[in-house]
């Protein structure tokens, strides 16, 4: 994997000295399809009667409901993309659920001011003159780093999930 | 006309007590409240590094149905016949948006030992902020002025009833107020779509969109009774009421039943053709002052001679008190 994004960075630096005017032309047009949806997990119960847990779009929600962020990233493009990091947020009357934040293939890292991003063990508050660790339920901003290259036709996905104040 | 009155009553109630409906902390964020959120992706192709966001996805905040009635007075005492007895209730809208609720008494109620008869009005808004009936209080009147609230705000209900004459020491009357959502009522999770604040769905919270109180009314009869006795000591060492011999008095005050006897004042008049010897008033054995002062009793000598004793409030289970003091015949 990782050789593959050597080669195809190197594709993209020929690309750029030999032909500049049409390299622009690519990143004018490449831009990854992003896309965010709100859900939440509702359980259904098949013609069998058995049970299973199925996300279901969401637009109104009463206080208490968990709902879950997904954000993906589509490479509609004929050429890979480099260096996907999605970025979202806490939005606001709602509460980050803990160790929620994820995504296949990405390191995830945490702000709880947008400027500041670190993992769990790098956040810290400081409170009454003391510095402590952050707790999740503190962290408001989140950033999927995602290693390798989005292939053409290729799907990358971060989600979190929240609890509505 | 009446619901005009009605919202300054609960306005004036709001202010009055310092409690506005903007505090939604208990109710949850408030209904009708729009949560967007965009996400933002960061991407190289080739060298050229560039963003783009999302689409933004919108969460409306739904409505929740719910509501609280909570006793403000435990139990009220009352007398057999006593008319316009209110028991206290406060109505809160416990739910994230603004709610009508529906007010309902009922004092027919099994677990009692009589029903209260509900009076006409029988249910009244303490638009004057007393805590009791008084004649500033609006008659509530269903589906005229129905208590609108503010999520987290409140309104105080008098249920008013009638004692019966018929009832003794001790019996129990239960009277209930109920209140419910206008939008409507359910098992929690039902919804009532497009019904909510904003346009948003209402939907039944964890009371059910309603929510009861019961308040009892105590019959709390006191009787005070008063046992007088005397022991005459003559100057020849006898016991004959002749001149010149004295006479003690002892009078034992009792309360009896379940109520409380406010401060029962005991008066006795110095029988005619004896006179009171000074300084021999005593409650309980302890000696009090002939003159009128701070402590509990006094002799007075005009218009009739007297010795006064105030007992303070006295229950049955004050116990007995005992008053004793002197004359001599003349």
């Amino acid at each position: 994997m990782l050789k593959g994004i050597q080669k195809f960075a190197g594709v993209a630096a020929v690309l750029a000295c030999g032909l500049s005017s049409q390299a622009f032309a690519q990143t004018q047009t490449c831009v990854p399809v992003l896309k965010s949806v709100a859900e939440v997990e509702k359980e259904v119960v098949d013609a069998k009667g058995v049970k299973s847990t199925k996300l279901m779009p969401l637009a109104t929600a009463t206080p208490g409901t968990l709902v879950i962020y997904t954000t993906t990233a589509s490479n509609g493009c004929k050429q890979p993309i480099d260096n996907i990091e999605i970025s979202n947020f806490v939005p606001e009357h709602m509460t980050y659920v803990a160790s929620s934040a994820m995504a296949t293939g990405a390191e995830v890292t945490y702000s709880l001011d947008g400027k500041t991003f670190g993992t769990a063990d790098q956040l810290t508050v400081l409170e009454n003159g003391v510095s402590r660790k952050a707790r999740a339920d503190e962290y408001k901003f989140f950033r999927w780093a995602f290693k390798g290259s989005l292939a053409p036709g290729a799907q990358a996905a971060a989600s979190f999930r929240a609890v509505l104040n | 006309m009446q619901s005009l009155r009605l919202i300054t009553a609960v306005g004036t109630l709001a202010l009055a007590l310092g409690l506005g409906s903007n505090n939604a902390r208990a109710a949850g964020v408030p209904a009708g409240t729009v949560i967007d959120n965009t996400a933002q992706v960061a991407f190289s192709v080739g060298s050229v590094t560039s963003t783009t966001n999302s689409n933004t996805v919108s969460v409306t905040v739904a409505e929740i149905l719910d509501v609280v009635v909570t006793l403000q007075t435990p139990t009220v005492s009352v007398s057999a016949g006593d008319t316009q007895q209110e028991i206290v209730y406060r109505v809160t809208n416990t739910g994230n948006g603004p709610e009508t609720f529906r007010l309902v008494m009922n004092s027919v109620l099994t677990g009692d030992d009589f029903d209260p008869a509900a009076a006409a009005p029988s249910i009244y808004f303490d638009t004057d902020a007393s805590g009791d009936l008084s004649p500033g209080d609006t008659a509530y009147v269903v589906g005229t002025n129905d208590p609108a609230l503010n999520a987290d705000a409140f309104v105080t209900v008098l249920v008013v009833n009638d004692i019966p004459g018929t009832v003794v020491d001790s019996n129990r009357g239960f009277s209930r107020l109920t209140a419910d959502a206008r939008t409507g009522t359910g098992t929690p999770g039902t919804t009532f779509a497009g019904q909510g604040a904003s346009g948003t769905d209402a939907v039944v919270g964890t009371t059910g969109a309603d929510g009861d109180a019961t308040g009892q009314y105590l019959v709390a009869g006191v009787a005070v009774n008063a046992v007088k006795s005397q022991v005459i000591v003559d100057q020849f060492g006898g016991a004959r009421p002749v001149p010149g011999a004295r006479i003690n008095y002892s009078i034992v005050v009792s309360a009896t039943g379940t109520g409380t006897a406010l401060a029962p004042v005991f008066s006795d008049n110095i029988p005619a053709n004896t006179t009171y010897v000074p300084g021999t008033l005593r409650l309980n054995a302890a000696a009090i002052t002939d003159n009128a002062d701070a402590d509990a009793g006094d002799y007075l000598a005009t218009p009739t001679a007297r010795v006064r004793v105030v007992l303070g409030n006295l229950t049955q289970a004050s116990g007995s008190q005992t008053i004793t003091f002197a004359v001599t015949i003349n």
